[in-house]
């Protein structure tokens, strides 16, 4: 006589399987947050390669509270910085720009200013590329070459040294 | 005589989920590729700028917390979660730390708008002593109708 053997079914029990993946998944979306990763880059200068910038050499940008910017001591309303600084440059393109913020003004004031400046690299080329101006000698006047951002013991660090403290 | 009825075949309103498996599993992997913790929670309105470049993983950050919360400062590695400093000296020593570590480390300072530039003054001052070559100043999109 045969005996007939029970055949044990071998089956992976998945009924839980989409409880533990939605719980995956509520737990990856709460935690990645969408991270801002995107922001102004800004190189400092080298100690050892720090030319020696004479005040009347450069362009000198003070940012005032409030968001107000007065560009060689004269007020001048924000679209007209780009402008007068490609004039500037145009006459000599070594001229650094230096951009001093009042403490009293905000950080949001001063990287307005900053982002105007740095955006020089977009308005000064058309769209293939090309430099729409030229400096006095005919080179192509792409961007600002230095743009200084002193801090304010740097500030008063030369005052000391011009005797001015 | 009793009506005898067929029995009612009721039509089985059913929703298909033999592929709900694979959606998940599709969604779970996106999250898990995408995921990146954030070393620092610190709510803030961060500034909006035209130009932005791409802040590299694994930067170190600073961030200074907006003014009502205390401007708070706080350092992380860009690994560990961000932790408070008390002094601008702590700074310092952080950045210094980093710096010896790979002299060509970037920094990324998170500070708020409304942030005093005092404040961002001492942070940028800390840096330049600390020798630190690249700082990444983080932002939002500025629009182009804000342009």
């Amino acid at each position: 006589m045969k005996i007939k053997k029970k055949e044990i079914a071998s089956e992976i029990f998945t009924g839980s399987m989409a409880d533990i993946s939605f719980l995956l998944i509520i737990y990856f979306m709460i935690t990645s947050a969408f991270s801002a990763t995107r922001g102004l880059d800004f190189a400092l200068p080298e100690e050892t390669d720090t030319p020696e910038i004479k005040q009347e050499d450069s362009i000198e940008v003070h940012v005032m509270p409030g968001g107000a910017i007065e560009v060689d001591k004269k007020g001048l309303p924000l679209d007209g910085l780009l402008p007068y600084v490609l004039e500037r440059l145009q006459q000599n393109p070594e001229k650094p720009v230096i951009l001093r913020t009042d403490p009293e003004a905000t950080y949001g004031d001063m990287i307005t200013v900053f982002d105007r400046l740095r955006r020089a690299n977009e308005e000064w080329v058309d769209a293939d590329g090309n430099a729409k101006y030229t400096d006095v000698n005919g080179n192509p006047l792409t961007e600002i070459k230095t743009i200084s951002i002193p801090t304010q013991r740097e500030i008063e660090n030369i005052w000391n040294l011009l005797g001015m403290g | 005589m009793a009506l005898i009825r067929g029995r009612d075949r009721g039509t089985g309103a059913q929703i298909f989920t033999a592929s709900m498996a694979d959606i998940v599993f599709l969604l779970i992997v996106f999250f898990v590729l995408t995921y990146k913790v954030e070393v620092d929670k610190t709510q803030m309105n961060l500034p909006e700028t035209w130009i932005r470049k791409k802040v590299p993983e694994k930067a170190a950050v600073i961030s200074i917390a907006p003014p009502d919360k205390g401007s708070t400062i706080r350092v992380s590695t860009g690994e560990e979660m961000a932790l408070p400093v008390s002094t601008i000296e702590e700074v310092i020593t952080f950045a210094s730390t980093e710096v010896a570590k790979n002299p060509d480390r970037e920094f990324i300072l998170k500070a708020d708008e409304n942030s005093p530039y005092a404040r961002v003054d001492e942070v940028l001052d800390a840096l330049k002593q600390s020798k630190v070559k690249y700082i990444f100043l983080l932002s939002e999109q500025l629009t182009a109708s804000e342009k």
